[in-house]
């Protein structure tokens, strides 16, 4: 952006590039402003209101007819995803303890079934923790 | 005359969207999913070192960055090399991953993605390699798990002051904004806002961008780059709502990595505790993760064996581009040279 002009640059790139380099500066140096990041914040927090007073409106109108409102919808897709991820991170953890013995020279039974095979905690043991912090591996010369 | 032919050619194939160039080629298997995370492994008949190299890639951005085009790809050049690549790409959330926190990268996906690795591979471990924000996923993968099977880490383009992150940190930082006044309905903070934030960085640069796609619109070389890096730096995915949360709370209000009061999962984190072979690679001129964030990094990390290579590009020129090719990749491929064995030695 600030670099020298080449030779051969047409003037209208010229005057461009002129205009730029004394511009970018001031509008870098507005947006690094304290008033720009609470322009942008109060901003955002004025549109978020209005748009809730709409979707509270629409949704006490919905609720009148006894239908779901997009605001119930988003609360289900919340407790799903949360659910979701619930599944994710034990599958993922279950996976994780099976091939740790797989890949740490400890012999284990063998098992027929796929690594990626979806796998479910029991349910009454506690959920695996990461490995404990303990000795970090010197590095190899 | 016949620039301006060739001019209203191009315009009409960059507007009607038409001939892009085909982006992340490189031949890849899909050897591990879970949700929308996906580890690839690129197809290789000339690994000659071991272990394999694992990328770990960034949350908020599409990993074909790596991988742009044939002639101009980070991972080409891995491979041409002798390394055996494997990459983590985090795919595209959806409100699924609205609740998904850094500990589920950290502590689930990439112990899930390296085990999987050596478990294919036979090696014991692997070289670890974090870009960008999966730089500082690394990190905290390698400060939790002190005992992790990981012979070196290299981290890219990776802020660790936030404070210094310029008009998208501050916004969060002083203008009392919370993420969830960006998140949509989804959960997730969606990608316009990530693109804008980036935007915010540099205010004028659209306006230069535009002027210099029309001044050189009738060369084909200039207008497929252009498509290429403009369609990376506009193409960014949802950021995973608690995920962001968290980001906002203890990465950029408490500048955790700095003041050291980093946790994942509810234990304390500290970067001290990173003993392995570590490189980082910043950028001069990079807009989006400015020198400053990342300068304390090499200070923070405990390892005697560390490195820092600093360069005069930017974020993208870092992986792309001749600055990529000529000195990022060989200074990268350099350092894991010396921390790999060839393939056949013991």
């Amino acid at each position: 952006m600030t670099a020298q002009t080449p030779p051969g640059t047409p003037l209208w790139r010229q005057a461009f590039d002129a205009a730029e380099k004394r511009v970018t500066p001031h509008a870098e140096e507005l947006v690094r402003t304290p008033y720009f990041a609470t322009g942008v914040g109060l901003l955002r927090r004025a549109q978020n209101i209005a748009k809730d007073t709409a979707r509270g409106v629409s949704a006490r109108a919905w609720h009148l007819v006894n239908l779901p409102a997009g605001t119930d919808l988003a609360r289900l897709r919340a407790q799903l995803g949360a659910l979701d991820r619930e599944v994710r991170r034990l599958t993922v953890q279950l996976e994780n303890e099976r091939r740790r013995p797989l890949t740490s020279d400890v012999p284990t039974t063998a098992t027929s079934e796929e690594p990626d095979a979806h796998g479910a905690q029991p349910t009454g043991s506690p959920r695996p923790r990461p490995a404990r912090r303990g000795a970090q591996r010197p590095p190899r010369s | 005359m016949e620039r301006n032919a060739l001019r209203a050619r191009n315009g009409i194939k960059l507007v009607a969207g038409v001939d892009r160039p085909g982006v992340g080629l490189t031949p890849k298997d899909v050897v591990w999913e879970r949700g929308r995370t996906q580890l690839w492994h690129y197809r290789s008949d000339k690994v000659k070192y071991s272990p394999p190299l694992l990328i770990v890639f960034s949350l908020i951005s599409r990993s074909y960055i790596l991988d742009l085009t044939p002639g101009n790809s980070f991972i080409e050049q891995l491979l041409d090399a002798g390394f055996d690549v494997y990459m983590v790409d985090w795919g595209e959330p959806d409100e699924r991953d609205a609740q998904n926190r850094l500990e589920d990268y950290v502590d689930d996906y990439i112990p899930a993605a390296v085990d999987r690795v050596r478990e294919l591979s036979g090696a014991d471990e692997v070289n670890l390699f974090g870009y960008c924000f999966g730089g500082d996923l690394t990190l905290l993968y390698a400060a939790h798990h002190p005992d992790a099977p990981v012979r070196s880490l290299t981290v890219l383009a990776t802020p660790v002051d936030f404070t210094k992150m310029g008009p998208m940190s501050d916004i969060f930082r002083n203008s009392g904004l919370e993420v969830d006044d960006v998140v949509d309905e989804d959960g997730n903070v969606p990608p316009r806002v990530v693109v804008q934030g980036f935007k915010t960085l540099t205010p004028t640069a659209d306006v230069t961008r535009y002027v210099t796609l029309w001044e050189r619109l009738w060369s084909d070389e200039y207008v497929s780059a252009y498509q290429a890096m403009t369609g990376w730096s506009d193409d960014h995915i949802p950021f995973p709502g608690a995920a962001a949360r968290e980001t906002v709370q203890m990465l950029v209000r408490d500048n955790a990595m700095v003041t050291d009061r980093l946790s994942v999962g509810g234990d304390p984190v500290h970067l001290s505790d990173i003993r392995l072979p570590f490189l980082t690679v910043r950028a001069d001129r990079d807009h989006i993760v400015p020198p400053e964030a990342t300068e304390a990094l090499i200070d923070l990390v405990g390892s005697e064996d560390k490195h820092e290579l600093r360069l005069h590009a930017g974020h993208m020129g870092l992986v792309v581009g001749r600055t990529a090719a000529k000195t990022t990749v060989p200074e990268i491929i350099g350092f894991l040279r010396k921390r790999s064995d060839e393939v056949g030695e013991d």
